[in-house]
């Protein structure tokens, strides 16, 4: 699937990312009785009053929006839960806690639309929300600076927004390293060593960078090809 | 799709093409007519041993008919590459804003291999210093220090710059769902 973002370096805005992300499965209890509803993505329903049923996020929000349902949050997103998940940002600043996938977008699209008074304790599920992302991007920074001249880079439990954050940055480093440390141009000059220099002739090498949030029910692949170069 | 428009619009590398332009030493070889390196020569010729200064793209050229070899120019005599590798790095690459590129194609051209490894140790290092902070630095200290990074280490850190920035308008942006504006509007009769 290909982003509709302008930058040729950004490959999802986030409004693309929050776009996916809307797909994820909610649980409702429904204030109204309505038969099931068959989309591409599946079929869902019947519905009926008290009774609770998955749908998408972006189907709960638009029934809640027009007062016709509840949205039960989801599980992780609890104070006691959000809590320890802090706690082991804090502690381990070599790896991150497994968290959703989606989390900073659910829980903007939950704060945002209605859902506020679904969410018992909200003020402090938000501020904890915000406490771990802040935590995690600073911890996704430092780890940036682990990175060396290497074929892949691997971050276990890293979310889908912050895979995008710094996608950008890590895509363009890595070709940076890739064209500081170039194979070809090493095997060049080693049989250059003993003749007159010659102008290298382009290649385009099999290989192929990528960097994946690993763990995750989704992985961001990110393949980058050597430009060709004119000559 | 995507993928592909990307690797045509890096078909044509233009930070390559324009450092192409830059002028570097050279010594030929061979004699050679029809050829003018010094502008205030009477002639157009070069002698054999002879020495000047062509474009990195006129170089290309030559070298490969084994008629010249390139020069290291003064910016990056063994000195300076001592320098470097004593943290120097950021005054010496700072000063040229295209030095990254210009490197890439002296390490084709000159057959050092030094030039090859100074340039992924500097740019490591600079890197781990500067780049990797590029995220969360603040705006006044961003401006303060791109003006000591080279061009495509500052394509790097506005890479960057720009991802944060776009993440904290969507934070804190509006509504998302906005109303179609053909919605809400009165029919027109049907006559």
């Amino acid at each position: 699937m290909a982003g509709q973002s302008d930058s040729p370096i950004s490959l999802f805005s986030p409004e693309e990312v929050e776009f996916i992300a809307e797909d994820e499965l909610m649980e409702i209890v429904p204030n109204m009785r309505m038969d099931p509803l068959n989309f591409i993505c599946g079929d869902f329903g019947p519905f009926f009053p008290q009774i609770p049923v998955k749908v998408p996020l972006w189907l709960a929000v638009a029934l809640k929006k027009r007062g016709k349902c509840t949205i039960r949050p989801p599980q992780w997103m609890t104070v006691e839960n959000l809590t320890q998940v802090l706690e082991g940002e804090r502690e381990d600043q070599g790896t991150f806690q497994a968290v959703p996938f989606h989390y900073i977008e659910i829980s903007r699209l939950l704060f945002d639309h209605s859902a506020r008074e679904d969410i018992p304790d909200i003020y402090m599920v938000r501020s904890l929300i915000e406490d771990i992302r802040d935590v995690r991007l600073h911890k996704v920074e430092t780890n940036l600076e682990k990175f060396s001249a290497t074929s892949a880079v691997k971050i276990a439990h890293l979310s889908a927004m912050e895979v995008n954050v710094v996608r950008p940055f890590v895509v363009r480093s890595l070709q940076a390293f890739y064209k500081h440390d170039n194979p070809v141009v090493t095997a060049d000059l080693d049989s250059m060593s003993n003749r007159q220099p010659q102008v290298r002739q382009p290649q385009v090498p099999n290989n192929a960078r990528r960097i994946v949030a690993q763990d995750c029910p989704l992985t961001i692949p990110f393949v980058l090809q050597q430009p060709l170069k004119r000559r | 799709m995507n993928d592909g428009a990307s690797r045509n619009a890096n078909y044509y590398d233009l930070d390559d093409i324009v450092i192409e332009e830059e002028l570097v030493p050279v010594v030929f070889h061979k004699s050679a007519n029809g050829v003018k390196v010094d502008p205030s020569a009477e002639k157009d010729f070069v002698g054999r041993r002879s020495e000047g200064r062509a474009a990195i793209l006129a170089c290309s050229g030559v070298i490969f008919e084994a008629s010249c070899i390139n020069k290291c120019s003064g910016m990056f005599q063994p000195k300076h590459i001592e320098g470097i590798e004593l943290n120097f790095h950021f005054h010496v690459l700072g000063r040229n804003k295209g030095c990254g590129q210009f490197l890439c194609q002296k390490i084709n051209m000159v057959g050092d291999r030094t030039i090859g490894k100074m340039l992924l140790s500097t740019f490591q290092m600079r890197y781990k210093d500067i780049l990797t902070k590029a995220h969360t630095v603040a705006y006044a200290m961003a401006s303060k220090f791109l003006t000591v990074l080279t061009k495509e280490e500052t394509n790097l850190c506005e890479a960057a710059q720009h991802s944060m920035a776009t993440f904290k308008k969507w934070r804190i942006g509006g509504p998302r769902f906005q109303r179609a504006s053909v919605l809400g509007r009165k029919r027109k009769p049907i006559e």
